[in-house]
């Protein structure tokens, strides 16, 4: 058990502590800036507003809530990012951590 | 801060990818969440459906997605293909190749009358340098041959500069041959010269009541920038008059006194040679003078090799200049000075007079 604790103590120590990293040298915004102009770039953007607008003429304008769209968009989000947009950034993250972390 | 507790080991490697993919998912995350925020703020402001209030427009200029067509709907390169009648000669010509044709057919734009002059020049050219070879086979003696000078010029103008067309490298070959300035104006001149031996009395006169006149050696083409041009002198244009309306003839406007060949002395040959000696002065070369196969420097700008120093020097430049000072009013003193500005040597009583007679 302590076994199991400290693994999983050191696991999130590792990665709480990458997190940090990724934060303290400025690489998270970078990441998430360039994630952002992809999306926009191969159409995910539009792709996910059309569907927004389905939502909310389903739930009715005036009432639709943060919490209507997130719950529709989210899952349907993570599944249209294009393979090529995901590779590329699992691999700058991999990058990243190979540089900081070894 | 050192991760000495990771190392990248086997089963471990896993572990680093799944932290890949964690960060990863929440970045998508984040993006999304970004998304839902823009689209409900968007939503609650009344700007998210701003863009679709207008179904006809929307029809109207939707994205058009048909092959051979671009997303407007228009055709490229629609026009290529299509054949045009020309109004002047009724032949079908190609779209894009209609304008320059029309240029050239109706005789119009800067290109078609370049290319006319220079036909009309190479043609005199041509018909002229034949017929002047056999007239003046005995005075060529000491000089270089008055046809292969022209066909050297030939060649050159042949290689125009007018037309856009031609190669840049002759750019650059205007350019050596001296100021590019002076060189361009006397090729423009030299294209649209006038030859006088085209003209009537009448038109001769009152061409050269208006132009400078001088006439060039070289291409036997009187200059047709105004009285004042720069190329020449006024005791050129004097003599150009003299030999082409007679010596009484009325000459510069400027001038008050007729150059009257009486108020000549006649100095030495050899003397009246050397002082003839101008830096630029182009030659007057009447078709049957002797002397005129021997000038050179006709424009520096062109030929700076070729200057010579002419044995009569019938560089009556400097000839007229004296000549009207002689005349002596105050209206060739004038020409004095304009004349001694621009030349440096001043010269005694010329005779011009004796030349002319002499061809007489």
């Amino acid at each position: 058990m302590v076994f199991i604790n400290e693994k999983m103590n050191k696991e999130s120590r590792l990665k709480a502590t990458i997190n940090q990293r990724l934060t303290e040298l400025g690489e998270r915004e970078r990441l998430k800036e360039l994630l952002r102009a992809k999306l926009t770039e191969c159409g995910w953007k539009d792709q996910m507003k059309a569907h927004c607008k389905e939502v909310i003429r389903e739930k009715g304008l005036e009432h639709v809530t943060v919490e209507d769209l997130v719950v529709e968009i989210t899952p349907k989000g993570r599944a249209l990012v294009p393979d090529s947009v995901k590779k590329e950034l699992l691999q700058r993250i991999r990058a990243f951590l190979a540089q900081h972390a070894a | 801060m050192k991760m000495e507790d990771m190392p990248l080991s086997g089963p471990d490697n896993t572990k680093l990818e799944a932290l890949v993919n964690d960060i990863y998912s929440e970045l998508v995350e984040d993006a999304c969440l970004g998304l839902c925020f823009e689209v409900h703020r968007a939503v609650k402001q009344g700007y998210f459906f701003l863009d679709e209030t207008d179904q006809e427009s929307m029809k109207e200029f939707e994205i058009v997605d048909q092959p051979g067509v671009d997303i407007f709907g228009q055709v490229y390169n629609q026009w290529k293909n299509k054949e045009c009648e020309c109004p002047n000669c009724k032949r079908l010509i190609a779209a894009s190749r209609f304008a320059p044709h029309l240029e050239k057919c109706l005789g119009m734009g800067r290109n078609s009358s370049r290319i006319a002059n220079r036909r009309l020049a190479s043609n005199n050219n041509t018909s002229k340098s034949e017929s002047d070879q056999e007239d003046n086979d005995d005075l060529n003696d000491n000089d270089w041959s008055y046809g292969a000078e022209k066909r050297a010029k030939k060649r050159k103008s042949d290689k125009s500069q007018n037309s856009p067309r031609r190669s840049k490298t002759l750019k650059h070959k205007n350019g050596e041959l001296g100021s590019s300035m002076s060189a361009d104006p006397y090729k423009y001149n030299y294209n649209a010269g006038i030859n006088y031996e085209m003209l009537g009395p009448d038109e001769v006169r009152s061409f050269l009541t208006t132009q400078c006149g001088v006439i060039s050696e070289h291409t036997k083409k009187m200059c047709t920038r105004s009285q004042r041009c720069p190329q020449h002198t006024d005791e050129q244009r004097m003599a150009v008059r003299v030999f082409l309306l007679g010596p009484s003839a009325p000459v510069l406007p400027e001038a008050d006194s007729v150059a009257g060949p009486e108020s000549f002395d006649i100095p030495d040959g050899q003397a009246l040679m050397s002082r003839l000696q101008w830096e630029d002065s182009p030659e007057i070369s009447p078709s049957d003078s002797a002397s005129s196969k021997a000038s050179t420097n006709h424009s520096d700008s062109r030929r700076p090799k070729k200057k010579k120093r002419p044995p009569l020097g019938l560089n009556s430049g400097g000839g007229i200049g004296s000549l009207s000072g002689g005349g002596g009013s105050g209206g060739s003193q004038t020409n004095i000075s304009l004349s001694t500005k621009k030349k440096k040597p001043k010269l005694t009583a010329p005779s011009i007079s004796s030349i002319y007679d002499d061809l007489n």
